[in-house]
């Protein structure tokens, strides 16, 4: 299959610090990768440069054989949807209005039914009429993963399945809604979309993806799947921690396993 | 709801500029409106002088009215959009501060320096001079926050302050040198007013109102994706540097003729989009247009008691655009303040 | 209180009292002791009149005319007759914009300042200085020229030249009164200030440009408000003025052309014949010595069906060149 996002030899350095060295990826069509690492491994940066927002300083990225910087940004918005960590919004805008901007000047029946599912997808389905200046962090940032959803609904209507970056799209949310995001992106690459996603939670990154790349002082320090990469010894490197692989805890500590959880009916909003 | 308000502020606009037209100093009774226009018969002798009164002085103001309102409120819509903050207005592109310093110095210069020296200017120097100062200003404000192609908008911000800073101590500096007759020069300048308008500043402004309108459309699309953010923004597909560089030069232009043209009223741009975005909403496909209409009806009353409550003299449109706007403005803080709750 | 307290109180006061008896008194060299109320009513004394800051265009003017010019040591930028004076004294600022510093760090020994000077801060300051500050008041009228001088000759000690211009200029007064009792139909005025971006600034009542029109047997066609004012094109038209008055010099073109250009004014009397009468700023508006005759220039142009025979006739003060200046 031909790679759809090839990022070859990435530099990027501000002032004197390095962010990132030397970072290569290739990633195919209906593939799923999570970017974990430490915090100011370089993981943001990385996800910048491959939504073709920050220019490396070496190295290029080629989204479907083209250098990013040959698309314009509308051409790119067709091809990519991206995610940021916190979105704030300046004017009240209905959470409607929001999710709907992702179809940028789209109008008509057929947006209206992508807002509409994109909406019930990130369980915000009764507040569309609500200023989103009035939700909560985690709601908030549900609705822009429903304004992503759409616009890469869009750009799939015209150019074929994209590319989804999303940065930490589930640190805000409660279990129920992290699983919700984890099971929207998986249904996207079910269909051929790209998806990178940027995890803190170690446990959520297996859950999502089957590939797994450790970011760590901006290289990359491990690639592959979640059983060889999640170890020990990796931990140890990159996050300086020992012994948290696959333990029970002592002395009776609950712990949570998200695969384990099984969704109940719908829930109140 | 909020479709209607756009029709329904046409209808206000015209109701004004009706109303408008039939008062003044020089006093044509109403019957004898529809007899200048030649609606209805009439004395010949006094139809001639009517609509002489009406074509070259009422309508001018009225018609100068109608586009500085709407230019300068739809500026001050761009401007809360591009620094997405409801209490930006055109002023902070520097546009003020650079169109009152060049007027000032030319009242004050030119009436020192040209005059002993024969020269008379004409009396389109002064907007002229205006206009090139408010896009000097803007100009050195965007090559202050620019860098590498891309524009801060925290800079401009900033700069701007230190730009209307500057703008203030040269314009304290013209004072102090100024006589008894250039201070009120440009006093009356600096506060603003539509008296001598006629066909020609009118024509002559017009052009930007129709850029405006033109270029709005686009604009609009841009400056709602920008409330997410720039980088968000990008991502959505816009043009960011773009943008703010078409906004920037849009609002400098526009901006600039209107405050080159009538002086500084203030107000309008500020409060009029701010006040239409708690009535209909953010989107500025619907925000930038309304507040035209709005920002010229507003004008179009102020300026008709502006040039009535004190008669013969004329009242310095900005107090009367205030003292309308600011109570009003108010109430509907306060009922949102109420609607929003603690 | 006891009572050794209160006889120290009572030789404390004592000394207070003849302190302030031999401070405060007036000079008691007594010969060249002028007393003098002044426009703002103040009464002030003046021993020495022989170093004089002069502020006011009238002032300087009168100043020279009384020959009194040597004992002027500066002038403000409004002094612009005789042209020289600007030229050799050294200048104070706009008279509306004094600087305490500037004006007593000459080290005068009389202030005699227009009513009109400025800023108020400044006057105060140097109303409650030890140099003594006589303020000229600048009423509109021939009576109010006539006070000048008088109040000026008082306060420099030379009563007999001011007396002797006094009497010139109320024969031109008085010449002037005779051409107006020829006019037969009174015409109005109006007064452009300034027309800048085609926004006329025109003087209403209590104005010197309302004082002059009068004293040229016109009438302001504005009566409705006092002072300079930005006016209302509708206004103008109704007004309708015969005439238009404006100072010469103006940076902004203010010629006939300009003027009627603006439909405001185009559709005035004063339009039919482009009737622009443009005069120097000080002459006519600065009700000096010169005033009468600056009155009798308006009044001709204002009035061109005057009998040729008045038209050429000169005024008393320019018919024999006299001065007052011994």
């Amino acid at each position: 299959m031909n790679p759809v996002l090839v990022a070859t030899s990435i530099a990027v350095r501000i002032g004197a610090k390095t962010l990132l060295d030397d970072v290569a990826l290739s990633l195919g069509p209906g593939e799923v990768v999570a970017l974990v690492g430490a915090n100011g491994a370089g993981k943001s940066t990385l996800l910048r440069v491959l939504s073709g927002d920050l220019v490396p300083l070496a190295g290029s990225v080629r989204l479907n054989g083209r250098t990013l910087a040959s698309y314009g940004p509308r051409a790119l918005a067709g091809h990519r949807a991206v995610l940021s960590q916190s979105v704030s919004v300046a004017f009240p805008f209905t959470v409607a209005e929001i999710v709907r901007m992702g179809a940028g000047d789209g109008r008509g029946r057929r947006i209206d039914d992508l807002v509409e599912a994109a909406l019930a997808e990130v369980d915000l389905g009764n507040f569309d009429e609500r200023a989103i200046t009035t939700l909560s962090g985690g709601e908030q940032q549900r609705a822009h993963f429903a304004r992503v959803l759409v616009q890469l609904a869009c750009g799939e209507a015209t150019h074929g399945p994209g590319v989804l970056l999303l940065d930490e799209p589930t640190a805000n949310l409660d279990l129920r809604h992290q699983l919700d995001v984890i099971a929207a992106a998986k249904s996207r690459a079910a269909r051929g979309v790209t998806v990178v996603a940027i995890l803190h939670d170690l446990n959520l990154a297996g859950l999502l993806a089957e590939r797994i790349v450790v970011l760590n002082g901006g290289r990359i320090d491990s690639d592959g799947t979640p059983d060889q990469v999640i170890t020990d010894a990796m931990l140890e490197r990159v996050l300086g921690v020992a012994d948290a692989v696959g333990r029970v805890p002592a002395e009776g500590t609950p712990f949570v396993l998200p695969h384990a959880a099984r969704k109940l009916l719908p829930g109140k909003p | 709801m909020r479709v209607l308000v756009p029709p329904v502020l046409l209808v206000v606009l015209l109701l004004a500029a009706a109303v408008a037209a039939t008062i003044g100093a020089a006093g044509i009774p109403f019957g004898r409106i529809a007899a200048a226009f030649g609606l209805a018969p009439g004395n010949p002798a006094l139809v001639d002088r009517d609509w002489l009164v009406l074509w070259s002085i009422r309508l001018p103001r009225i018609a100068l009215a109608i586009i500085i309102g709407g230019l300068l409120a739809a500026c001050g819509a761009v401007m809360q959009g591009l620094f997405r903050n409801p209490l930006a207005d055109p002023a902070l592109v520097g546009v003020s501060s650079g169109a009152a310093l060049a007027a000032a110095a030319m009242i004050v210069v030119g009436d020192r320096y040209l005059s002993s020296a024969g020269v008379t200017l004409p009396l389109e120097a002064l907007p002229l001079a205006a206009f090139v100062g408010a896009l000097a200003s803007t100009m050195i404000l965007y090559r202050i926050a620019t860098r590498e192609g891309r524009t801060s908008v925290a800079m401009f911000l900033l700069g701007g302050l230190a730009i209307a800073a500057l703008a203030n101590a040269g314009l304290g500096l013209l004072v102090f040198l100024a006589d008894d007759r250039q201070l009120r020069d440009i006093n009356f300048w600096m506060l603003g007013s539509l008296s001598g308008a006629t066909w020609a500043k009118v024509g002559a402004i017009a052009p930007f109102l129709v850029a405006l309108a033109f270029v709005l459309p686009f604009i609009a699309r841009g400056l709602d994706l920008l409330v997410l953010g720039e980088m968000e923004a990008f991502h959505a597909g816009v043009s960011v540097e773009r943008l703010k560089r078409t906004c920037v030069v849009l609002v400098a232009a526009a901006a600039g003729a209107a405050v080159s043209v009538s002086g500084v009223i203030g107000f309008v741009g500020l409060v009029v989009p701010h006040l239409l975005r708690l009535l209909i909403g953010p989107s500025h496909r619907l925000l930038l247009p309304t507040a035209a209409l709005l920002g010229a009806a507003l004008l179009v009353i102020a300026d008709t008691f502006a040039r009535t409550l004190a008669a013969p003299a004329e009242l310095p449109i900005g107090i009367v655009t205030a003292v309308i706007g600011a109570p009003f403005f108010l109430y509907l803080l306060l009922r949102q303040r109420a609607l929003l709750g603690p | 209180m006891g009572h050794t307290a209160m006889k120290t109180n009572i030789v404390q006061l004592s000394f207070v009292v003849v302190a302030v008896a031999w401070f405060g008194a007036p000079g008691s060299s007594g010969a060249d002791n002028i007393t003098v109320k002044d426009a703002a009513g103040r009464s002030i004394a003046i021993s020495d009149p022989s170093r004089i800051v002069s502020v006011g265009g009238a002032v300087t003017e009168i100043l020279y005319a009384l020959g009194l010019e040597s004992r002027v040591i500066a002038v403000d930028s409004t002094s612009l007759y005789p042209p020289r004076a600007l030229a050799e004294k050294p200048g104070v600022g706009y008279m509306r914009q004094l600087s305490p510093e500037g004006v007593l760090g000459l080290g005068p020994s009389l202030v005699l300042a227009a009513e009109g000077s400025g800023p108020k801060g400044t006057i105060a300051v140097l109303e409650a200085a030890s140099v003594p500050f006589v303020q000229i008041p600048d009423r509109f009228t021939g009576d109010g020229i006539v006070e000048k001088i008088r109040l000026i000759a008082q306060a420099t000690g030379s009563v007999q030249r001011g007396e002797c211009l006094v009497k010139l200029v109320e024969a031109d007064l008085r010449a002037l009164a005779a051409l107006r009792a020829r006019i037969e139909h009174p015409r109005k005025a109006l007064f452009i200030l300034s027309f800048m971006s085609g926004r006329p600034m025109v003087a209403g009542r209590a104005t010197a440009a309302d004082g002059i029109m009068t004293l040229a047997g016109a009438s302001n066609a504005i009566t409705e408000y006092d002072g300079y004012k930005l006016i209302n094109d509708e206004a103008v038209i109704a007004a309708r003025p015969d005439a238009i008055l404006a100072m010469e010099r103006a940076s902004f073109r203010l010629d006939a052309q300009t003027v009627f250009d603006h439909p405001a004014f185009a559709t005035t009397p004063a339009a039919a014949q482009r009737e622009l009468i443009s005069m120097e700023g000080l002459y006519l508006l600065g009700f000096g010595p010169r005033a009468a005759r600056a009155a009798r220039d308006l009044a001709l142009a204002l009035y061109p069906s005057i009998d040729a025979s008045l038209r050429s006739e000169l005024m008393p003060s320019e018919r024999a060149p006299q001065d007052c200046r011994q």
